[in-house]
């Protein structure tokens, strides 16, 4: 069950935990995109990742974030770290520099653009892992959903049915820490009569999942016809027109921290389209003055 | 034998913010050939307890002994578990939620062959246990999802009476069942509990308790609050524990108080009290 602990709602009452859910979201997608912006000159690169990386150790220590978690989940990407490391060395590219050579597997030079494109990778998807669980552990399940149907409205007039979409979410979200119980309960009581989960060969194994499985599956219709039942017996009609218990509201933190966010959006945009578009500017060297390393 | 438990104790979620005991410090035994009745609010930790008991959960420190198998905290790779629970069995509550063969003698025959019978053997050990629960041959072809509820439950139940079991453990056999269904169930534990089977029975139905159990144990946040004789326990004060005394216990006090001599130990039904009642008056 720990796997499944990654990003869940930790209920604290920081700032962050207080912001809209929507600007929350927004706020995510710029952030993510400003992390995937490809910047090539690797000085800049660094130094524009280190800032967003460092913005965000401090957003999580505002909010309370577990780094357990996170570095619980890093442990969980080694075989795709790898997997990159592997692809990166051995696939030969021609943009790569070819004095830039490391060391010889054969006659097969290996370079150091590799190792840092892989590891520039990494470190971005590692930042996009932080991104995520700032959102998902700082916003109850239920506001995101929320947000989202909001998010969907517009289309509303393309007779998009946004809030049905919304209401199967919110649903889907609240029924899976009791489905996970129902799998615990159902695992026990097979166990009862024999079952081992953990040992066999692979059709004894099939069989203990069909086990578990099947009830599984009786279970969750039973509830999901009871569920509708009991929507229904309290007037649900998801065309009818709705007032709201918990109303969404954007304030003065909202507008702070969107501008934050903005700026550095903007500053990570600014960098793209100069490294891209003007030259090949190193900020090592324009600040210190210092020959570029490579 | 009788089941040991010295010092158990159980941590849910240690090493979390979220850590709970529900278990502190509990050493008792279980009598053998006996029905002990566990008893205490939600919440109290009895669950954990019966999971403890055939190696569901681990416990975080103490032993749990019957017969050869000793559980300790190190159990968790322990490959006699799965034999140990051919002996100690849980039928959980609601256990129809386990049933999922396509036919009703399947669905009983599903534990037996875990342990190893050939089809056929364990096929005719799952008619008789479907006997035993009072389910006649008309429904051994029929699919389990289209018995009523009382019947369903039947069933899983003998899935796991199939295995032959020593010790019994039911998690409040009848919730959820009309009268009718809740006495069946109930004579079939008396009537296994005669034939040689210890029981352990979970109930918040103090009338079950005082009816049957030969032996009640009361826990309360965790801890043993009382361990004795269903009359000692209604005797004494029970208000800390949320447990109601039974009506008819209520009114053998109060014919006691009117100098009504009867024996109160031995009442159990309402017919037990009739009888005294004959026999004193003529």
């Amino acid at each position: 069950m720990d796997s499944l602990t990654f990003g869940r709602y930790a209920p604290y009452n920081t700032c962050v935990h207080r912001l809209d859910p929507r600007n929350k979201i927004l706020m995510m997608v710029l952030l993510l995109v400003s992390i995937f912006l490809r910047v090539d000159t690797w000085s800049t690169a660094l130094i524009f990742t280190g800032v967003i990386f460092l913005f965000l150790i401090i957003l999580m220590i505002i909010s309370k974030v577990s780094f357990i978690q996170l570095f619980k989940s890093m442990g969980a990407m080694w075989v795709f770290i790898l997997f990159l490391l592997i692809i990166y060395i051995f696939i030969p590219n021609p943009t790569y520099d070819p004095t830039h050579i490391a060391f010889y597997i054969g006659t097969y030079g290996v370079n150091y653009d590799a190792f840092y494109q892989s590891g520039y990778i990494i470190f971005r998807l590692i930042l996009m892992l932080m991104i995520t669980m700032l959102l998902t552990s700082t916003t109850k399940p239920m506001d995101l959903t929320y947000a989202i149907e909001w998010y969907l409205t517009p289309l509303t007039l393309l007779k998009f049915p946004s809030h049905i979409v919304a209401m199967t979410l919110s649903i889907a979200l609240r029924f899976i820490p009791t489905l996970l119980d129902e799998t615990q309960r159902i695992m026990k009581a097979q166990a009862s009569r024999g079952v081992d989960f953990n040992r066999g060969g692979l059709f004894k194994r099939i069989g203990a999942l069909i086990s578990l499985i099947i009830p599984l599956f009786v279970s969750a219709i039973g509830r999901s016809e009871e569920l509708s039942n009991a929507m229904e017996a309290r007037g649900y009609d998801p065309y009818g027109k709705r007032s709201r218990y918990r109303v969404l509201r954007f304030g003065w933190n909202d507008l702070l921290g969107f501008i934050i966010i903005l700026a550095v959006f903007g500053g990570m945009l600014a960098a793209k389209i100069i490294d891209a578009n003007f030259m090949k500017i190193d900020i090592i060297y324009l600040i210190f003055g210092a020959k570029p390393l490579f | 034998m009788a089941i040991q438990i010295k010092n158990l104790s159980y941590t849910y979620l240690k090493k979390t913010p979220n850590e709970v005991e529900a278990l502190h410090n509990v050493s008792l035994e279980i009598p053998e050939n006996k029905i002990t009745a566990i008893v205490g609010h939600t919440g109290s930790g009895k669950s954990t307890l019966i999971q403890t008991l055939n190696g569901l959960i681990t416990p975080t420190s103490g032993t749990i002994e019957f017969k050869d198998f000793v559980i300790t905290n190190k159990e968790k790779k322990n490959k006699r578990i799965k034999e140990l629970r051919k002996h100690i069995s849980i039928v959980f509550q609601f256990p129809e939620y386990q049933l999922f063969e396509e036919t009703v003698e399947k669905d009983v025959a599903f534990g037996l062959k875990n342990y190893g019978f050939k089809e056929n053997e364990a096929i005719e050990k799952a008619h008789e246990a479907l006997a035993k629960v009072g389910i006649d041959e008309s429904f051994y072809k029929r699919s389990p999802f289209e018995l009523s509820g009382g019947e369903k439950r039947r069933v899983a139940i003998a899935g796991i009476l199939a295995i032959d079991p020593e010790v019994l453990i039911l998690d409040e056999p009848t919730a959820g069942l009309d009268p009718v269904g809740s006495k069946i169930i109930l004579d079939l534990i008396f009537e296994l509990n005669k034939n040689g089977k210890t029981i352990i029975l979970v109930t918040h139905d103090m009338d079950i308790v005082l009816n049957h159990a030969d032996h009640v144990i009361v826990i309360n946040d965790g801890a043993i609050a009382f361990e004795g004789k269903p009359s000692r326990l209604f005797s004494d004060d029970v208000s800390n524990y949320s447990i109601e005394i039974p009506q008819l216990f209520k009114f053998c006090k109060l014919l006691e108080s009117h100098n009504v001599k009867i024996d109160i130990d031995k009442i159990r039904t309402i017919d037990d009290l009739v009888d005294q009642l004959r026999s004193r008056h003529g």
